[in-house]
């Protein structure tokens, strides 16, 4: 679940876990109630800092994602089904907004973006 | 919250080449502190002295509270210590290497030792002299963790081993961080490697140390700038210039530091156009770093 890591980004790792858990619970690819890895498992797996795992667990608490129960785990909670389709939204904003800074790098102009995106979805093409 | 490792105005000299000066370092308790730099800009060096196997010639190290050198036997009781070269007796076997080891540390761990020595692969009657590279980075990173350590300094623990030995080895370091919450204080070339878990970093150059930050700022405040025409350098900039370099045609490429993104703003007073700021990762953080402390050309 968590391949996709890259150290190097200057997106912070702790960031990018807590992502892929926010966007995994929005798919419903992780269900209510499943437990996450504890943060000795995952920090040994990722090869990453303990501290970052917490870090990670901590926001996804703070924002209602999932529960830390002492001594037992953390567990994905029940979401709202608004919550999830708000979730989704932000993901795909940020698919976006990443996608069109990397085109601004590499100064390809929004209309051959939009072509190229209706393009590849299927839309406009005969 | 106090500090695994200070060092304060270190001073040390061995022939005339090589000199320590002015050294401060500052590990904090429960850090992982990549401390990085070129081969023999003192690393080594810097570390033997922490531990009590060289003397300072000027300034004052403390690691876990107790003064270097004076109590540094009972400091390296709670130190586990992977040092650059190996210097174990080749002739003694894994079992003997274990036990003779075990005897110095009260607080050595068997049932974790033989679960670690189970998990690396490590024959009990292969002689130390006999093993493959791989397995002594194995085995030295073994009797470090088993004795339970408070700290451990670790001097370029992975350096020539292979990819997979590479990941064992530092799994079991991160797994028993995660259980004890140790320090650790590791030095390494494999910058890719570090950015992956450490939380502060040191760079060390000519004898020096010339950053010591937490990783995500110094990893997010290092910065490439594109920017329009050749201005005179302001004297109130915010952030650290480091380098200006022509670029493509009509601007200039910044090199900073302690960039922090609010500061475009900056330049919009300043009446130049910043085109973008590009990211630099851990290692080319470093190397631009080097470059410029060892040449300036701001």
């Amino acid at each position: 679940m968590f391949e996709h890591l890259n150290p190097r980004s200057p997106i912070p790792l702790y960031e990018q876990i807590a992502n892929r858990v926010r966007l995994a619970v929005a798919t419903g690819e992780l269900r209510p109630a499943t437990a996450l890895p504890s943060v000795r498992q995952l920090a040994t797996e990722l090869r990453v800092n303990p501290a970052t795992v917490v870090q990670a667990y901590r926001d996804l608490e703070s924002e209602g994602f999932v529960e830390m129960r002492q001594g037992a785990g953390t567990f994905v909670r029940e979401i709202a089904p608004q919550t999830r389709a708000r979730e989704r939204t932000r993901q795909a904003a940020a698919l976006v907004r990443e996608m069109l800074a990397q085109a601004g790098r590499l100064g390809v102009s929004r209309q051959e973006l939009q072509a190229a995106l209706a393009e590849e979805i299927g839309v406009g093409t005969p | 919250m106090s500090n695994a490792i200070e060092i304060e105005r270190l001073g040390y000299r061995a022939g005339r080449a090589f000199e320590i000066k002015d050294l401060d370092l500052h590990v904090p308790r429960g850090a992982i502190y990549g401390f990085l730099g070129p081969n023999g800009c003192g690393k080594t060096t810097t570390i033997r002295l922490l531990l009590g196997l060289l003397r300072p010639l000027a300034g004052r190290i403390t690691v876990l509270g107790d003064a270097v050198p004076r109590d540094a036997a009972r400091i390296l009781a709670r130190v586990g210590f992977v040092p650059e070269q190996p210097h174990l007796d080749p002739i003694l076997t894994v079992r003997e290497t274990l036990a003779f080891h075990a005897a110095f540390y009260p607080t050595w761990d068997w049932p974790w030792a033989e679960r670690l020595r189970g998990q690396f692969q490590l024959q009990d009657g292969q002689p130390f002299g006999r093993l493959s590279k791989g397995q002594k980075g194995k085995l030295m990173m073994l009797l470090a963790l088993a004795q339970r350590p408070e700290l451990l300094v670790l001097d370029e623990p992975t350096d020539g081993l292979d990819p997979v030995v590479r990941r064992d080895v530092l799994s079991a370091l991160l797994e028993y961080v995660a259980q004890r919450q140790a320090t650790v204080f590791i030095s390494s070339h494999l910058v890719h490697e570090l950015e992956r878990f450490c939380d502060w970093i040191g760079v060390m150059d000519q004898g020096r140390l010339i950053v010591e930050l937490p990783m995500e700022r110094f990893k997010n405040g290092i910065k490439r700038l594109r920017i329009d025409g050749t201005p005179a350098t302001p004297d109130n900039l915010p952030f650290v210039l480091l380098a200006r370099e022509p670029a493509n045609g009509t601007g200039e490429t910044w090199l900073v530091r302690e960039w922090e993104p609010q500061m475009a703003a900056f330049f919009d007073a300043y009446g130049v156009s910043l085109h973008q700021v590009i990211d630099l990762d851990l290692e080319e953080g470093f190397v631009e770093l080097l470059r410029t402390f060892r040449g300036p050309r701001a």
